[in-house]
This record gives structure tokens, C-alpha cells and sequence, in this order.
């Protein structure tokens, strides 16, 4: 019998499921409807789909999930009752956290407040201990006074307890005491450690960091054990199940559980990890992610095939020192509203029609012209075909809106507001793409767009063409894009050690014992989620500053280092600053502060499967011709079906296709052909 | 030589065009930020994030800025006309330095704003400029910033408008200049190149929008953008309440009369669509370095006004011509050369406090208690870790005063000022200093139905002998309360508390000698309370109580509120409750 693989992505309506044949690269979607209440009934519902085709579950042997469970829980505040321990005399780290207001209007807003935190100062208890900043140890652990005050938190019922002691990331010993003994004085109580989760200098974002993983790991684990007794029920057995975390690798079920903060982005990883697939399939090792949907849109940059990560983020305010796929979210969506105010300025956004009224076209009540609105006047979408037909727009009502509230008070034709208002929007967009790339040294021209979301690809054309990009990728599957993207991430574990050391004054060796300690620590873990030794592999790499310098640098190396290779070292942290900040001080001392390693379980590849042409005509795909209008023209434009579109065909723009879930628009002079993966690859115009 | 040429902007203005440049220069400032913190080297750039960035039409109008300080939006046009004056022949490639706040606009000396004009086709179409705080620029003091200076002599390295760079190449003597007038060379001139690379990527993203859209179309929408700031602000102030308001506030002492209070005394004048701000009442000029400059005095209304109007509006100078600003020469809104400015953010927030105090008399329901202010500590000295000098520079909020609505914030920066604190392990790691204490201050939160935020304590240890410089205020005249609220606590500075030696320093002192060993305590002030304390809602008494906000004493004294004690738990005692707020 042949193998399978099942990955689902719980979404907010719907939860996205495919299914791979290991043996014939056969591969199906489904999509069922969220139970947000317990989300693992519809997971449930979409094996049963499996099992109801004659699967057996026992040949299920992978399973990936993206799950929203802990970015809702914090979201909506619905994590455990959590308990802090710190440092004595140093309760202010959580209460004032980074003290700022976030840049830009909360400067300015009276009533601004930070989020609410998430323990609060009666369930915070403080330690008798002390370690100075090179580990020493200037005032042992108080172990009688601990007990003490692990009872008062026993008393508070708490359910999790997070520990943040300071230079903890130097000399965990403290932590690791402390949290013994809330073992024995409460039993059945979930520690998050700061030297386990994110052992790295600068106490607020470990401890922020720390506190997040306790609120929200109780909840995820229980959501996971259910999963997995559910799983287990229906026969599914494998030793193999997956959950996708924040930075684009999987975790195993029982690692996941200690690590809830690690999935706080679980969501939109899997888009991004399903565009790397893209890579491999397409050729093209650099792209941008666009997902646009109807009220955001997600940017996201793969560099050489590799995520751009950062190392540091705020999730709903909140800050979080993990690494995490680098996604930049802007309010551009199809539900974006236009608007003229009485000082004459027109405005896109960041306003959004929602899905109540919705825009105008929907005929739902709306009067206010969107940006599906302007798609629709300017012929960019049909008023036939949008969701396969099953839902008709109407394009007077569309005009009207336009002309009430952009065209009249401008003096403009409705054709050429519509047209402008879209251009605001791309231009807003393209600026979220130029943060994540040309803002951090990436020379766009060499990077194809990867369009998905129910509007990226109506709007993709246009903006890689203002970008200077190489060209538009269309994949087949844009609505279940994200599912994709699960069934053949690698297990990836994060490991981390702050330790700050002048690069003039260190030596291999030492930087080589650091990496060893963590190597041992990541394959002792792979070893123990059963990957064999072949199909683990070990990535290294430093984070680096100009001693003195506020932030650092991740710079990737390869370990053990030889002799000689810190000098390479220090000159490509000079060129890479160059490349990314447009200087460089090469007579300035150089500092490590961090050494990171990640651990990577490889998970043997799918080669997904390829089509043959079966020699249908382009003609065939020709559903109609309308007008489209580009650059303040209208010309008459062919609309081809996707499902429509051989493999192999090539044509030009002007043109329109239309599948189920989106609509792509290509200017003219793009050219276009259809891959063996039946992607569109759209060139430059 | 000859004035550059300059273009005619065309009155024509399509609104697709103008929203996109719009949104562009919002990406290009943005963008220039960024690559600023990220580049920074003193602590304070790195860490604290006290710098920032905007760009400028050639006339020197900020068009657009990427709001981290929001005092800055009156620095930036101020320096920028200092080098219009000073050069008539700019030329791409050229970069200007300047920290003059009576030649430019920087706030004091360690502000070095580093500005360079942007080309198209020969002609200057702007500028693109960043103001960032120096750790040390000289004079006696580490830090620069003497709380005792007399003269702006005394306040370190002063640059007029100069020119840093000629045809992309830098002047390596002006470079020379400053690395021998500071106490930390490295950095400053690190910071320095920050800025400059900053800079250039302004010019460079600037100049590919004008290529886009043409000169004329480009700058006739910087115009525009101008006028609709300020046309929005007019129209907000129009349907305020015409009348005549007025509000004065006290900063402690000018550092050296130590104990005479400072007054900023303003009256606004409100008519249809103009308002006006009149400091003609404020104090005479100080003797010590409490003095503003104009240009900040205009930051601090710009401030209120996109406070009370709209957090969300177009930030650049079109917002300065929508109000006037009436200021006596010689008085400490507006002081004669050379008299001393290091100190000037304790003025800054009094300022803003009263032009609030005037404005929440048409606008109650924004209406908030004074903040804590801000203030920085500063310790100076020779490393024992690595041998060279250092600059340990810290900047530190309080209590953020009650709303008409809520309790105030604790521990937060407030008004104009926006530093983060500094991380206790990068200080321990970099500086011979430990912190054996950080934590909120019970009962320092002003008395109202909203509570003020609570102030913050830092105790340290001096671990090697280090000059000591503090400026900080409301150390002796407590941020007030509003609508019968309580005033927040003080602040207070103590060195060796409860041990021999003890002294208490006054708001702004520079250049204690501490010695290896030596410990203090930094208290920094609460916010004011708003509203009755006696009709507070008893139950967030209590849980004030239980968090360790407010005493049992004060919840009884201040609030008429009584609770009783079961275990570690405190609850309401209706009746004595009752009893208490009756009784007042």
C-alpha cells in the first residue's frame, strides 16, 4: 500500500486540507468548514474525506498542521493563569517593558495603553538571588524563601509559572533549581524557563518572550493532546506528526507543546514554506510572497531559497525574541475603501468595507467604492465570472460608487479614478514589499512576485512591473496555498547563547566549544523525535556588532571553524554591513554577541506532480473578450479559464485568466506560459 | 559662485499623484529610520532610539518625518535654513553638520543634526536630514550636559552650519575636530557616519521619486502636502470654542538658582481658524541651562495641537503655520546667545503641560493630569573592563498622568519624549555599574477617580569610581493633578541612602564624584490623578491594593476606602467604607 502524507491549515472559515500518494505523487485538495470552538473536529472531518476515498489511516504516516490555536489565545487573551517569578528588586522589567510608546501616532495619543499584560503583579513573585554579567554568582539561590513564595503562587492557582532571572542566558543553574522546586511544591504545573526558551541577552525580551510561551503552552499542549488522541482513534498513528512554528520549520506534537510561543505565527508560515516549494519547482530562488486577501495584504521575502527571519517581532503588541518568518502586513485589501475628504485629498485606506456591506458591487447595500470596485470598472474583473460565477457583481453599481465619491468631487472620469485609486493601493503595497527588500540591501530585479489570496494576483503585474521585478508567479493552487506549503517543511529547533566576546580577542577553539555545546544539545533532540543521523543536518551562524553598536547582525558560518576563519569572518560582517546599511567601519573592534544554531530534521522530499500537455488549444481557454483598461487606455482584452490553460502555452499580454478563487490580470507585453506544475509564469512586459 | 537653480512648482496637481508621493515619502522616511537605529552606535541611538529623520523641501520645510521625536519637527527647518545662510554654494555631494541651537535648531549640543541636499538635474530639490543625541560632545561635563553651565561655553563642542562632506568625500578635519572635543570619539563619529549613511539613502530613493514624476509635478505635491497639514489643523481649531485661555506650570530651579522655581506661563488665544500661543509672561531668561530655544517652543505646541486634533495627521511644517507663537527675547522661552540650553527637556514638558492645561479648558474631554517628565542619568569615567573612557547614558519616564477616562500609565516616557529604557544586562555587560533594584513605586500615582501611573525606582552600585551627572525634574514641584485629582509623587535623587554618606542631589546636577562603591537611588515622579480619589470606584481601590499599586493607608486616607485582610488577599469593608467617604 502506498504512503501518505495529510497536511491541514486551520483558517479562520476554512480549514485547507491536501493529501500527497508518496508512491504515484498524486496529489488532492479539500477544504472543510473551521470549528473554531475545537478546531480538531474539522480536522477530523477532512481524514475521514481521506478514509472515505479507502485509505487506510495506518498509511497515513506524516501529518503536518498550521494551527491559530496559540496567535487566538493571545489574540483574545484566553491563555492560562499564569504565575512570573523574577529577580529580587526587579518586578519594574515586566511592568515598564521597553518603556517607549511605539513610534508614529501613539506618540501623540493621550489615551494610549500598552497591551494588557498578562500576569499581573500579584501573581509575580520575586527570587533571593543574583549573577552577575560573566556569570559569577554574587548571591545564591535563597531556597527556603523560593519555597515560600512558590506556595503563595500555589495559592493563586496558577497553571503555568514563567521564570526570568537576570544573566539566566549566561548561568541557567538558578532557573533550573527554581523550577525543581515548583515541581515538588506544585505538581502538574507548566515552567517556561528564560534560559530554555530564549537564553539571549536583554532581560524585558526574554522575559516577555518567557511569559508568552507559559500563558499560552498549557492551552496548546491540551489542544494537542486531544489532536493526537483523536488522531490515534481514527487509526492515524504515525510517529510522525508535525506542527509548523513561527520561523517556516515543523516541531513534533510533544515539542510543540513546550513551545506554544514558537507558533504564535504557525498560520502564515505555511504559505511562505509552500513559495519555497515554489523555488525548488519554478527555478526561481528568490521571490517575494504576496498574499493579498480582501482587507490585508502579506508581504514576505525568500532569499536563495531560504525565508528572510528575523530574530525579534511584536505579535499583537506583544514582543517576542524568536525567530520568525519576516512577514510585513499592510491594510491593502480588495474591501479597501476610496474616499475624497472635504479638503479634496483622496484617500485609500486604511479603512476596509468588511464583509458587511462589502463593496458596492456586491450589491449587498455598500455605496462606498473599494478597490474590488475599481478592479471591476476598469474591466480587471468580470461581472460573470467572479467565484466561478456563483456569485454575480454588479459593475453600475460599481461605477456609481466610483463617481459619487472619487470621479465628481476630483472632476475625473470614472474610468481614470478607478485607475488612480488602484495605483494608490499598489503604491502602498509596494512599499511593504521595498521595507522587506531593497530597505535591507536586495536588488529587487533579480526576485519574481509570488502572488496568491483571493486579490494578489489581480494586482501582482502591476507592481512588480513598477518594482522593476523579474516577473509574476501564479501558482495552481492559490487558495490552499498555505496547506501546501505543510507537506514538506524540514523539522527545524532554534537554539540560541548569549555571550558577549570581542571578536580581536577570541579564539576558534572557544567559539567552537560554544557551537558544540548547542550541536550536542540539537542532535540529542532531533535524536529523540527518531531522525536518524543522516537526515540531520546543522546550520551555524553569529550574531555580530560593532562593539557598542545597538543592534547585530546574523551572519552565517560554518562550524568548527579553522584556523584563520575569524579573519573571513570579521571582513564579510563588514561587507554584508555595507551591503545592508550602505557603510562600514572596518577599523572598529568587532563584538559576537549570540551564537545561534539551528537543527534541521530533514523529511524526505515529494516531488510534486508534473503535467503533460494534452495538446488543448490556447483558443480553447478563450471565454471572452472585454475591454481592460491600462494605463489610462482601454484595449480589448482575451479572458482565458485556468482550468483551461495546456501545459506549455505561451501567450501576451493584454490578457485576463480566470480560475475558481482568483483572477489574473497581464498587461500588456507581459508574456506568459504555463509550467509543468501548471503555474503561470509571467515575464516582464 | 551661484545660488542653485531652483524649479517652479507646477499649480496643477493630480490626487493620484499627490496620494502616491504621499505614500512614498512615508516609505522614505521610514526607511532613513530605520537604517538609523540599525547603524547607531552610542547607546543611545542603539538603545534609547534618540534620533530621527526627516526630509525637507529646498526651502528646508520638513515634508515628511517618521515621528520617533516629535520635538523635532521644529529642529529640522531650523538647521536647515542655518545652512541655506551659511552656503550659497551647495552642491550634490555635499553634507553639513550642525548643533548650534542658536545658529540652527538643535535642542542642545549632543543633538548633531547632519543634513544633505538632494539634486535633480542640477537643481536642489531638498534635503534629506537626521537628528541624533551624542553621547559626549565635551565641555566639563560627561555627557556635555552640565547642570550648572552658565554659558553655552560651558556646554560642550558647538558646530554652526558646516560643511561635512564635499563631493561625497569627507572632511577628515571637522572629523578631527570633534574626535578631539569628545570623551568618546569612536562613537560620535560612528553615530555621525550612521546618520550620514541614513542620509543618503534619502537622497537616493528622493531622487528616483522625481525621476518618476518629474520636478515640477513632485514638488508642487511637497507643496501641497504642506498646505493640506496645515489647512486640516485650521479646520479642527475652527470649530473649536473662540476664547481666551491661559495655564502656567513651574520647572524646579535652573540648575543654579536652586531655589527659585521657573515659570512658563502661556495664553492662548483662540479666533475662528487661528489660534495663537503667548510666552511673553514666562521667566526672564535663567542663568542656568533651563532655557528653550523658539524652535523647540513650536515642536511642543505642534505636539499638543496633532494631540488634540488628530494622532493620525500628515506630520511635516505645515502643521508650524497653522498656530503663531508670541515669545519675549530674553525670556526663557526665547533667550540671548549664550545663554546656556543643555538642560531644556524639563522646560519642554512644562510647556506642553501648560499649553495642555490652557487647551483641555475647550476640550475636557481629552483632558489628562501632568506627566512625569523625563530625565536622563549620565555616568562618565575609565572602564575597568576595557581600559578606554566611557559615557553611561540612561533615560528614564515615570508616571504618565490619569485621562478623563482611565488610570494613567506606569513606568512609561510620556509628552514629547519617547526614549526605551536600557536593558540592566547591556548596562552590566558594557559599564562598571550593577542595578540592584528596578521597580514601580507604590502611592506615587496621583489620588483621583483615575489614578496617575506610578513613578519607577533604579538603585545602583557604583562599581568603580565614575562622575555623576543627573537632569531630571518635578524633583520639588510634584506633576499636578486635574479636575480635583492629587498631585503624582516627586522624584528624587539620593546617593549612598540609609549608609554614611548620604546626600541628596538637587533636579539637575552635573559632575558628582562617586566612588567605587558607592550606591544610589534614582526616584522618578508619578503622574497626576484626575477626578474625585473619593469617587473612585472602590473595587479598583482594592485591586490597586492587591497589586501592590497603592497602601491600605493611602487607599484609607486618599480614597475613603477601608478593606480587610483575609490571608495575602485583601477585600472591600463596605460599611467602614462608606463610613469613610461620608464622613469627608
Amino acid at each position: 500500500m502506498a504512503d501518505y502524507r495529510l497536511t491541514v491549515d486551520t483558517g479562520g472559515t476554512f480549514s485547507d486540507f491536501v493529501y500527497v500518494n508518496d508512491e504515484t505523487r498524486e496529489v488532492a485538495i479539500a477544504k472543510v468548514p473551521s470549528t473554531p470552538d475545537d478546531p480538531s473536529r474539522a480536522i477530523l472531518a477532512g481524514v475521514e474525506l481521506l478514509i472515505a476515498t479507502g485509505v487506510a489511516p495506518k498509511d497515513i504516516k506524516y501529518f503536518c498542521h498550521g494551527t491559530t490555536v496559540s496567535t487566538n489565545a493571545l489574540l483574545e487573551g484566553k491563555g492560562v493563569r499564569c504565575g512570573l517569578l523574577v529577580t529580587k528588586g526587579f518586578r519594574g522589567i515586566y511592568e515598564v517593558a521597553e518603556q517607549s510608546r511605539p513610534h508614529g501616532p501613539a506618540i501623540f495619543d493621550i489615551l494610549y495603553d500598552r497591551p494588557a499584560k498578562l500576569v499581573p503583579p500579584s501573581r509575580t513573585g520575586e527570587v533571593s538571588e543574583r549573577v552577575a554579567f560573566d556569570g559569577q554568582v554574587l548571591l545564591p539561590l535563597d531556597e527556603d524563601a523560593l519555597r515560600k513564595t512558590v506556595r503563595e503562587l500555589r495559592e493563586e492557582d496558577v497553571q503555568a509559572v514563567a521564570v526570568c532571572l537576570l544573566f539566566s542566558f549566561l548561568a541557567p543553574r538558578h532557573e533550573r533549581r527554581v523550577r525543581e522546586i515548583i515541581n515538588e511544591e506544585i505538581p502538574g504545573c507548566n515552567v517556561s524557563l528564560s534560559s530554555e526558551i530564549v537564553p539571549q541577552i536583554r532581560e524585558y525580551y526574554r522575559l516577555s518572550t518567557t511569559i508568552i510561551n507559559a500563558y499560552l503552552s498549557p492551552i496548546l499542549a491540551r489542544y494537542i493532546e486531544n489532536l493526537d488522541d483523536r488522531l490515534n482513534q481514527a487509526g492515524v498513528t504515525t510517529p510522525q506528526k508535525y506542527i509548523m512554528q513561527s520561523n517556516g520549520g515543523m516541531s513534533t506534537f510533544s515539542a510543540t507543546a513546550k513551545k506554544a510561543v514558537a507558533t504564535v505565527l504557525s498560520g502564515p508560515a505555511g504559505g511562505i514554506m509552500a513559495s519555497l516549494q515554489a523555488c525548488g519547482a519554478t527555478g526561481f530562488k528568490n521571490l517575494v510572497t504576496f498574499d493579498m486577501g480582501g482587507t490585508s495584504c502579506d508581504v514576505a521575502l525568500i532569499k536563495d531559497g531560504e525565508p528572510s527571519v528575523s530574530n525579534r517581532g511584536k505579535v499583537e503588541g506583544r514582543d517576542v525574541a524568536l525567530p520568525m518568518i519576516d512577514i510585513n502586513t499592510v491594510s491593502a485589501g480588495g474591501g479597501t475603501l476610496a474616499r475624497v475628504d472635504r479638503f479634496g485629498e483622496l484617500t485609500v485606506g486604511p479603512q476596509s468595507a468588511g464583509a458587511v456591506p462589502g463593496p458596492a458591487c456586491y450589491m449587498r447595500g455598500g455605496d462606498q467604492p473599494t478597490i474590488t470596485d475599481c478592479n471591476l470598472v476598469l474591466g480587471n474583473l468580470g461581472e460573470d465570472n467572479f467565484l466561478a460565477g456563483r456569485m454575480k457583481l454588479d459593475r453600475a453599481l460599481a461605477r456609481a460608487a466610483v463617481e459619487n465619491a472619487v470621479a465628481r468631487p476630483l472632476g475625473m472620469e470614472i474610468e481614470a479614478a478607478a485607475e488612480g485609486v488602484v495605483r494608490i493601493i499598489n503604491v502602498k503595497m509596494q512599499e511593504a514589499i521595498k521595507a522587506i527588500s531593497t530597505m535591507r540591501g536586495h536588488d529587487l530585479r533579480d526576485f519574481m512576485l509570488l502572488a496568491f489570496g483571493g486579490a494578489g494576483p489581480l494586482h501582482a503585474c502591476a507592481i512588480a512591473k513598477e518594482l522593476g521585478m523579474a516577473g509574476v508567479i501564479v501558482p495552481l493552487y492559490p487558495g490552499v496555498y498555505s496547506a501546501m506549503g505543510l507537506v514538506m517543511s524540514d523539522v527545524k529547533h532554534d537554539y540560541i547563547r548569549s555571550r558577549m566576546t570581542n571578536l580581536a580577542n577570541a579564539d576558534e577553539a572557544a567559539i567552537n566549544a560554544v557551537f558544540a555545546e548547542l550541536e550536542a544539545e540539537a542532535r540529542a533532540d532531533l535524536r529523540d523525535e527518531s531522525f536518524p543521523e543522516d537526515r540531520v543536518f546543522i546550520e551555524y551562524a553569529l550574531d555580530m556588532r560593532y562593539a557598542g553598536q545597538g543592534y547585530e547582525m546574523t551572519l552565517p558560518c560554518s562550524a568548527p571553524l579553522r584556523a584563520g576563519d575569524l579573519k573571513t569572518l570579521r571582513r564579510a560582517f563588514d561587507e554584508e554591513h555595507k551591503k545592508t546599511f550602505g557603510h562600514t567601519a572596518p577599523d572598529e573592534p568587532v563584538e559576537i554577541v549570540s551564537w545561534r544554531l539551528r537543527g534541521v530534521g530533514r523529511v524526505p522530499p515529494v516531488d510534486l506532480p508534473t503535467f503533460k500537455p494534452t495538446g488543448e488549444k490556447l483558443e480553447a481557454a478563450l471565454r471572452e473578450t472585454r475591454p481592460v483598461r491600462f494605463d489610462g487606455a482601454s484595449v480589448s482584452c482575451p479572458v482565458y479559464q485556468r482550468e483551461h490553460l495546456d501545459v506549455g502555452v505561451t501567450f501576451h499580454g493584454p490578457a485576463v485568466v480566470d480560475q475558481l478563487d482568483c483572477t489574473t490580470v497581464i498587461p500588456p507585453g507581459g508574456k506568459v506560459r504555463v509550467d509543468e506544475y501548471r503555474n503561470l509564469i509571467i515575464g516582464a512586459a | 559662485m551661484s545660488a542653485p537653480k531652483t524649479i517652479d512648482a507646477q499649480r496643477s496637481i493630480d490626487a493620484v499623484e499627490l496620494e502616491i508621493i504621499k505614500a512614498s515619502l512615508d516609505g522614505i522616511v521610514q526607511e532613513m529610520q530605520n537604517s538609523l537605529f540599525r547603524t547607531g552606535y552610542s547607546t543611545i541611538v542603539r538603545e534609547s532610539q534618540d534620533a530621527s529623520c526627516a526630509l525637507m523641501d529646498a526651502r528646508g520645510q520638513v515634508v515628511a518625518q517618521h515621528v520617533v521625536l516629535p520635538l523635532h519637527i521644529g529642529s529640522f527647518p531650523a538647521c536647515c535654513e542655518a545652512v541655506l545662510r551659511a552656503y550659497d554654494d551647495i552642491a550634490e555631494g555635499d553634507a553639513y553638520l550642525i548643533n548650534h541651537p542658536y545658529e540652527g535648531g538643535s535642542p542642545h549640543a549632543p543633538d548633531m543634526c547632519v543634513i544633505t541636499p538632494a539634486f535633480h538635474a542640477g537643481a536642489l530639490v531638498g534635503f534629506c536630514a537626521s537628528i541624533a543625541h551624542k553621547g559626549d560632545i565635551g565641555g566639563p561635563v560627561p555627557g556635555s550636559c552640565s547642570g550648572q553651565a552658565k554659558e553655552t561655553f560651558n556646554e560642550g563642542l558647538h558646530l554652526p552650519a558646516v560643511r561635512y562632506q564635499r563631493g561625497f568625500q569627507r572632511n577628515t578635519e571637522i572629523e578631527r575636530i570633534i574626535a578631539c572635543n569628545s570623551r568618546t570619539p569612536e562613537l560620535v563619529l560612528g553615530d555621525i557616519r550612521g546618520q550620514l549613511g541614513s542620509s543618503r539613502l534619502g537622497e537616493q530613493r528622493l531622487n528616483e521619486l522625481i525621476g518618476k514624476f518629474g520636478a515640477a509635478a513632485a514638488l508642487a505635491c511637497f507643496d501641497r502636502l504642506l498646505e493640506l497639514s496645515e489647512r486640516r489643523m485650521r479646520a479642527a481649531i475652527a470649530e473649536w470654542q473662540d476664547g481666551r485661555y491661559e495655564a502656567e506650570r513651574f520647572v524646579d530651579d535652573d540648575g543654579v538658582r536652586l531655589n527659585q522655581p521657573v515659570r512658563i506661563h502661556v495664553v492662548v488665544e483662540k479666533k475662528g481658524d487661528h489660534i495663537s500661543f503667548d510666552f511673553t509672561g514666562s521667566d526672564d531668561q535663567a542663568v542656568g541651562p533651563a532655557n528653550i530655544r523658539p524652535p523647540l517652543v513650536r515642536g511642543a505646541i505642534a505636539y499638543c495641537l496633532i494631540a488634540l486634533v488628530d494622532p493620525h495627521i500628515f506630520i511635516n511644517s505645515g502643521l508650524m503655520n497653522a498656530f503663531e507663537l508670541k515669545t519675549r527675547e530674553g525670556s526663557i522661552m526665547n533667550p540671548r546667545f549664550p545663554a546656556p540650553v543643555n538642560t531644556y527637556n524639563p522646560t519642554v514638558h512644562a510647556t506642553v503641560e501648560a499649553v495642555f492645561g490652557a487647551l483641555v479648558n475647550i476640550m475636557p474631554a481629552k483632558a489628562r493630569a501632568d506627566s512625569c517628565g523625563s530625565r536622563s542619568i549620565i555616568l562618565g569615567g575609565r572602564s575597568t573592563k576595557a581600559g578606554q573612557s566611557y559615557v553611561q547614558y540612561e533615560i528614564l519616564g515615570g508616571g504618565g498622568g490619569a485621562r478623563a477616562t482611565k488610570d494613567g500609565q506606569s513606568g512609561t516616557s510620556v509628552n514629547q519624549s519617547n526614549a526605551k529604557i536600557a536593558p540592566i544586562e547591556i548596562i552590566e555587560s558594557e559599564f562598571p555599574t550593577r542595578v540592584t533594584r528596578f521597580e514601580l513605586i507604590p502611592d506615587s500615582g496621583g489620588v483621583g477617580r483615575f489614578r496617575g501611573g506610578l513613578g519607577i525606582r533604579r538603585e545602583y552600585v557604583n562599581l568603580a569610581d565614575a562622575r555623576f551627572s543627573i537632569r531630571s525634574t518635578k524633583h520639588v514641584i510634584a506633576p499636578e493633578g486635574a479636575a480635583k485629582g492629587g498631585k503624582g509623587r516627586t522624584g528624587d535623587i539620593v546617593v549612598n541612602p540609609g549608609r554614611e554618606g548620604e546626600k541628596r542631589l538637587p533636579t539637575r546636577y552635573a559632575d558628582y564624584p562617586l566612588k567605587g562603591g558607592d550606591t544610589f537611588c534614582l526616584d522618578t515622579p508619578g503622574g497626576g490623578g484626575l477626578g474625585d480619589a473619593f469617587a473612585r470606584d472602590p473595587a479598583l481601590v482594592v485591586s490597586d491594593i492587591n497589586e501592590g499599586y497603592v497602601s491600605t493607608q493611602a487607599a484609607q486616607r486618599d480614597f475613603g476606602v477601608a478593606v480587610t485582610r483575609t490571608g495575602r488577599k485583601y477585600t472591600l469593608d463596605e460599611s467602614a467604607t462608606k463610613q469613610l467617604r461620608a464622613v469627608r
